[in-house]
């Protein structure tokens, strides 16, 4: 069955953080919604565990690759056309750490461009159901459930004191 | 004027997230007239530059000599706007809750790296290759620094780009959903259809902190690049290690400075007033002081090492660079980096002005104007660099027509990037307001008002 999504409005962020709870109560599972805000709000201030995320792997990845590429980059180039300075070794760290620390931050900073984008699921073409009034302070619940769910969530988050009640498609109810 | 002493008023904006929101999104929309007019002049006085430019290249890149103005041009430009971005990173790494109405003003300046990308394309042509110099390239090809160092800016510009963007993002959703048609759909695409989701601002906040951290580290090697290559390695003799980090701490002097320009124009010119109080003049004044103190020391380093050898190369620079062709600009850099700054910012109730801070912000930028000159001119002066010392000193090159124009048409591009792109993207960041007027409050105790602050981490 098709899962559906509902969005409660809330101009109040305390009462938001109570409706969870009601929403809890329904039957609601904790990561069968998401809380959307104007701006950032301390962690668990609406109850919610702490979100996941894997954006410091991708730094680390293309930093290692981008550090690999110019080391062989390096070294392969002093190994290709070996030339003796002064009776010193062939392969000259010293030569191969500017390239080196390049190569590391080049593959850092892009991993890390894809990371924020991979790991916040953007772009989305579709917000639905969204509200502008979320950028102005307002307090957005949205709920994911089967379709047979909707009535309830929506009863649930009107409970909870939600201000409006918007469906997919951005049509209010 | 004698001003008495008290703390400077604990700031509080007294307004809701909705009123910052619809303030910061009308002033996005209509910037005002004065806004244009402003633009159309930056954008002529650009113009001459690029006549100016025209000219210089009509020459070619033979005569060295003549592109040591625009040299110094790109160096100011790179020192003080590339490095302006820092002030929010900083600020935002050590959670100073007083940076949030100027972070985006600092992040801005990440705009202007595509200028000062462009301003860097013909110097590669006049840079001589490494071959028989000396150079940190060792024995790599002579193009060495013509690829690595362009690799290293650009990189420099598209995180800086890329930490403007992302940092961005919740406001340009917020012009979204208050805008209509055409504006509306090209922030709709802008804003990649944020919703500002918990899971989303954790990772924007994770991604917008990876990104500063580094830019700051790459920010350094550029400085470092910057002015081995462009500036110390084509001047026989000048084997100075303290010189990049001098750079460096110029670089960061006068972000600070440009910082606090930037505010009091817009204090001054726009609506801004009521975001950008006391509290930000002051915090940056006392960064500024002690930058201006670390000018005088990362200066006095070098110069004391190269004062007490006395060997004839060293004497050869200390006479070139700051006690005889170039001392005019040596003097003016030092009592406008170091001197007057100090004697300004010194003193408590100036700092808890706008106008002190001001000041002396101002001074600095032309101080580090002149401290590039006393750099990069002389650089471009020298006909052979693969002297072993100075033996005869190069005649100080003045500043011409066409070198005046570039000056003022490099200086006018990079104001009028940043301006171009504070219509792209909103000039304050509403949603780390936003975040600030959730974490504080005004409470009595006793007989004053005080600001708390909440620390949730």
């Amino acid at each position: 069955m098709a899962n559906k999504s509902v969005l409660g409005l809330f101009d109040n962020a305390d009462t938001a953080a109570d409706a969870t709870d009601v929403l809890l109560e329904a039957g609601c599972a904790q990561e069968d919604f998401d809380v959307l805000t104007g701006s950032p709000y301390p962690e668990g201030a609406f109850g919610e565990k702490n979100p996941k995320h894997h954006i410091y792997v991708f730094p680390l990845v293309g930093a290692l690759m981008g550090l690999s590429v110019a080391l062989l980059l390096t070294a392969g180039t002093q190994l290709a056309y070996p030339m003796v300075t002064g009776g010193k070794p062939i392969l000259a760290f010293p030569a191969m750490t500017i390239i080196g620390y390049e190569g590391t931050l080049l593959g850092a900073v892009i991993f890390t461009i894809l990371g924020i984008i991979f790991e916040s699921r953007l772009p989305r073409p579709k917000l639905d159901p969204y509200d502008p009034r979320i950028t102005e302070g307002y307090i957005g619940l949205l709920v994911t459930c089967t379709e047979e769910k909707v009535d309830v969530m929506e009863q649930a988050l009107r409970r909870g004191k939600a201000v409006d009640v918007i469906h997919e498609k951005g049509r209010a109810l | 004027m004698h001003e008495p002493h008290h703390p400077v008023q604990a700031s509080y904006l007294r307004m809701t997230a909705q009123e910052i929101t619809q303030d910061v999104i009308q002033r996005h929309e209509s910037p005002g007239r004065q806004f244009w007019m402003v633009t159309s002049v930056l954008a002529g006085l650009l113009g001459l530059g690029i006549i100016g430019f025209i000219i210089l290249l009509s020459k070619g890149f033979e005569d060295r000599n003549a592109w040591g103005y625009y040299a110094t041009t790109f160096a100011y430009i790179f020192t003080a706007a590339q490095s302006a971005v820092l002030i929010s990173v900083a600020l935002r790494m050590v959670k100073a809750h007083w940076r949030r109405p100027i972070a985006r003003i600092s992040e801005l300046f990440a705009a202007v790296g595509l200028f000062t990308f462009l301003l860097l394309i013909p110097l590669l042509w006049v840079l001589p290759v490494t071959t028989g110099r000396r150079s940190i390239w060792f024995e790599w090809p002579g193009h060495s620094p013509h690829l690595w160092d362009t690799l290293a800016l650009g990189l420099l510009v598209v995180c800086g780009l890329a930490l403007l963007y992302f940092a961005s993002i919740p406001d340009m959703a917020a012009v979204r959903d208050h805008a209509t048609g055409a504006r509306q759909n090209r922030y709709r695409r802008m804003a990649l259809g944020w919703q500002g989701s918990l899971h989303q601002w954790k990772k924007l906040q994770v991604g917008i902190s990876l990104l500063g951290g580094f830019y700051f580290i790459l920010l350094i090697v550029v400085h470092m690049l910057i002015s081995v290559d462009f500036a110390m390695s084509l001047v026989p003799g000048w084997k100075d290690a303290i010189f990049p980090a001098f750079h460096a701490i110029t670089g960061f002097q006068s972000a600070v400075a440009l910082t606090i320009v930037t505010m009091s124009i817009l204090r001054w010119k726009t609506s801004l007033r009521r975001y950008i109080e006391a509290d930000q003049f002051w915090g940056l004044s006392k960064l500024l002081l002690a930058l201006s103190l670390l000018w005088f020391y990362f200066w006095w380093s070098g110069f004391f090492t190269y004062w007490y050898g006395r060997q004839p190369a060293e004497q050869s620079i200390l006479k070139f660079l700051m006690f005889e062709t170039y001392k005019v600009p040596f003097i003016l850099a030092f009592l406008l980096c170091f001197v007057t700054p100090f004697v300004i910012l010194m003193w408590n109730f100036v700092r808890k002005t706008i106008w002190g801070p001001t000041l002396a912000a101002s001074i600095v930028l032309v101080g580090t104007f002149f401290n590039a000159i006393r750099f990069y001119v002389p650089a471009y002066s020298i006909e052979d660099s693969s002297l072993h010392f100075l033996e005869t000193l190069p005649p100080a090159n003045t500043p011409g027509g066409v070198d005046i124009l570039i000056i003022i048409g490099g200086i006018a591009g990079a104001v009028l990037v940043y301006m171009l792109a504070s219509r792209v993207f909103p000039i304050v960041s509403t949603w780390e307001l936003k975040e600030g007027l959730l974490l504080q409050r005004v409470r009595k105790l006793m007989k004053i008002q005080i600001k708390v602050l909440a620390k949730p981490e």
